[in-house]
């Protein structure tokens, strides 16, 4: 099996570059190869990262990031059903293991004038916040956002269906995903994390997280909707306007059953989203109320409803540098009923979670190298997490980025400060065809 | 008979005048209008239009980028408000990345930008117009246009092939330049020549028509240059397979064509 995926990694890459030399662009190519032949696309990328102090719990490993990476992306039309596929192949020597990656395979069909169907495997996103996510339910990817992979990976694709309808006032966009697809969550291999049963920070094999997923059946299937508009508020400005919904289940592996084993239970979750012109920036506001299994809110082994806010206002501050700035807040419901029946846990979480964000991206050397740092920092939880990166593009095939993914805090167990010792910088040279 | 002779020299001095008036009526003697016109001209070709468009960005170590891109536009109103959509062909990292601008003059552009890895939808401060585009020597409001109540416009001289007009920031502080003065040409009224002034009254910037056709009946640019005179860098902007007046819906200028580039439009005509 891992020969055959070697072999494919390494036919992916002679293919890319026989495609690449094809690709040149004379003073006559503009593109004027019939529809009906198959362009190739993508890229190949060598990653490495590091932690910048050693973590206990993980000892022997140091990397946080070590691949080879090839990507390859196609698409066609066939009628006017529209297919793209892309499929990742790497070799990661964080893992030990080569790894193939479906991101999309999925046809674009038109169901008349109003109506598009999207099936299969896709990355699905909306919502107002920037890296902050409150009725976005869709699958992310923790270990990629902290390992320094491409902001890409952040999403993870999910097989599913979307049906959207357009509408003269209101659109609706309904996605069904019929097998429960939860998040790349941090298990404990790639990064350690820290345990409220242990009472510490654990890692893998021991502590590798394994929890139970829901029954693939067609009950266990998620939904989520969204009804969305826009109209002219003042002066012309265009406000975007939205309505979300979910059912399904948390993301993340918060709950425990009766033999300590986590798993994911069952959510639903209703908010909504406005987003338009202010002042010179853009500004937006996003509700969602977060309501589990636990109506009481005394179940210490299950997740408390929850109420998250969000405000956001990003500007370009001077030419070609944009400052963005985000004031979120979590509230845990039923706080008092956790706080009477969770034993006075030290590690239990505040009622209300605040975190700000701030991002700052400066574009220079005519759009060629990008410096950008997006920082998290909860007053509450007293943490932070610093997202510095620097990317520069060699020409249209190269190019180089940089970062780091740095985390502390106050405390062991609070979200960002759980992760000090993952703390990393990372590399990744890429060359796209 | 010096009366006479004085009365002649009267006369024919009036006749002399009326003469030269009604030579210029047939020209156009005010700035605004000229620059009205040239505006429409180079921005407002018929109801829609679709181009596609490349550019090649050279620096000035000689090293080059490419840009491919489709262009679909539609006028709200003529001379006023516009709706774009943009949609990326190549280079491989850009690929279909789409911008949704709804232009409006005197205020600031709604903008959008679609990037496929994530099937994010992200909405762009309005910003500063007058900074590269996706990397080329070209700035957003050489693309799209500016307004033409920015500036004041002054014509400087109309003797030979154009009218040569002045403009002026009504707000210096928001734009680079000091002036700048436009080659409009008579006959067809496209600006063919631009060149952007400093503070010393220096050229640093120039933007000039290569070679231009009558597509429908309409002016239109198949070849421009920017250069860039203090860096020594230049983008070669070449557009192909334009048509006007195709039809299009206002619906076409929303997140759905972001999400799922419209085939019907960005494919050539057979």
């Amino acid at each position: 099996m891992q020969h055959n995926v070697v072999f494919h990694l390494l036919a992916l890459m002679a293919l890319s570059s026989t495609v690449s030399a094809a690709d040149d662009w004379g003073d006559d190519s503009w593109g004027d190869e019939p529809e009906s032949s198959i362009e190739l696309h993508g890229f190949i990328e060598a990653g490495m990262g590091g932690r910048i102090q050693t973590d206990p719990q993980l000892e022997d490993d140091d990397l946080t990031l070590a691949e080879l990476r090839g990507r390859l992306e196609s698409e066609r039309y066939v009628g006017d059903i529209r297919l793209s596929a892309k499929l990742d192949l790497y070799a990661d020597g964080v893992d030990d293991a080569l790894q193939v990656n479906l991101r999309e395979a999925l046809a674009d069909i038109s169901l008349g004038q109003n109506a598009d169907l999207r099936i299969g495997q896709q990355v699905l996103t909306w919502g107002t916040g920037d890296l902050l996510f409150l009725n976005d339910l869709f699958a992310k990817d923790w270990q990629s956002f902290f390992s320094g992979r491409d902001d890409e990976y952040l999403k993870a694709p999910s097989a599913s269906l979307k049906l959207s309808y357009y509408g003269e006032r209101a659109n609706l966009d309904v996605v069904w995903t019929p097998v429960f697809t939860h998040d790349r969550f941090i298990e404990g291999e790639r990064f350690s994390y820290f345990s409220p049963l242990v009472g510490q920070q654990v890692a893998a094999p021991q502590y590798k997280l394994e929890p139970e997923s829901p029954d693939e059946n067609l009950k266990n299937g998620e939904f989520a909707a969204r009804f969305y508009g826009s109209y002219d508020l003042w002066s012309g400005h265009n406000t975007e306007w939205a309505i979300y919904a979910y059912k399904g289940f948390w993301k993340q592996p918060n709950a425990l059953n009766r033999y300590g084993r986590a798993y994911f239970s069952p959510m639903r979750s209703l908010g909504a989203s406005l987003r338009t012109n202010i002042a010179d920036g853009i500004g937006y506001t996003e509700l969602a109320w977060y309501e589990g299994e636990d109506d009481s809110g005394s179940d210490p082994f299950l997740p408390n409803d929850q109420l998250r806010f969000l405000l956001g206002y990003e500007q370009e501050v001077a030419p070609k540098l944009t400052l963005g700035l985000q004031y979120y807040r979590e509230q845990l419901m039923d706080y008092s009923e956790l706080a009477a029946n969770d034993g006075d846990s030290p590690f239990r979480p505040d009622e209300t979670r605040e975190l700000w964000t701030v991002r700052m991206t400066y574009s220079l050397l005519q759009d060629n190298l990008v410096l950008s740092w997006f920082s998290f920092y909860s007053p509450t939880d007293q943490d932070y997490y610093h997202r510095p990166s620097m990317k520069y593009r060699f020409d249209d095939e190269w190019s180089l980025t940089v970062g780091g993914n740095i985390f502390g805090g106050e405390q062991v167990h609070t979200f960002f400060g759980q992760f000090e010792e993952a703390s990393n910088l990372y590399a990744r040279l890429r060359w796209s065809y | 008979m010096h009366k006479i002779k004085r009365l002649g020299c009267w006369i024919y001095t009036g006749l002399l005048f009326l003469t030269v008036i009604s030579a210029q009526a047939e020209e156009m003697m005010d700035a605004n209008e000229i620059v009205a016109k040239a505006n429409l001209t180079a921005y407002y070709a018929g109801e829609d239009g679709r181009t596609e468009a490349r550019m090649l960005i050279k620096d000035a170590q000689g090293r080059e980028q490419k840009r491919q891109f489709t262009i679909l536009r539609k006028d709200r109103e003529e001379g006023g408000e516009q709706d774009f959509l943009v949609v990326f062909s190549r280079p491989a990292d850009v690929r279909n990345t789409v911008f949704l601008v709804a232009k409006k003059p005197g205020s600031d552009d709604d903008r959008w930008l679609y990037l496929p890895g994530l099937d994010l939808v992200k909405r762009i401060s309005a910003g500063d117009k007058r900074t590269s585009f996706v990397g080329a020597h070209y700035f957003y409001e050489d693309v799209s246009g500016r307004g033409v109540e920015e500036d004041t416009h002054q014509l400087l001289d109309s003797d030979g092939q154009y009218y040569v007009v002045e403009n002026t920031p009504l707000d210096p502080s928001s734009v680079e330049f000091s002036r700048y003065n436009a080659w409009i040409n008579k006959v067809t009224f496209l600006p063919e020549k631009i060149e952007y002034y400093d503070e010393g009254g220096e050229v640093y910037r120039r933007v000039e028509v290569l070679a231009s056709t009558k597509i429908q009946g309409y002016t239109t640019v198949t070849k421009s240059r920017v250069s860039d005179l203090r860096s020594g860098g230049e983008t070669l902007l070449e557009f192909r397979h334009q048509a006007y007046d195709l039809g299009m819906e206002q619906s076409l200028f929303t997140e759905r064509s972001l999400r799922k580039p419209p085939r019907e439009w960005l494919r050539r005509a057979k």
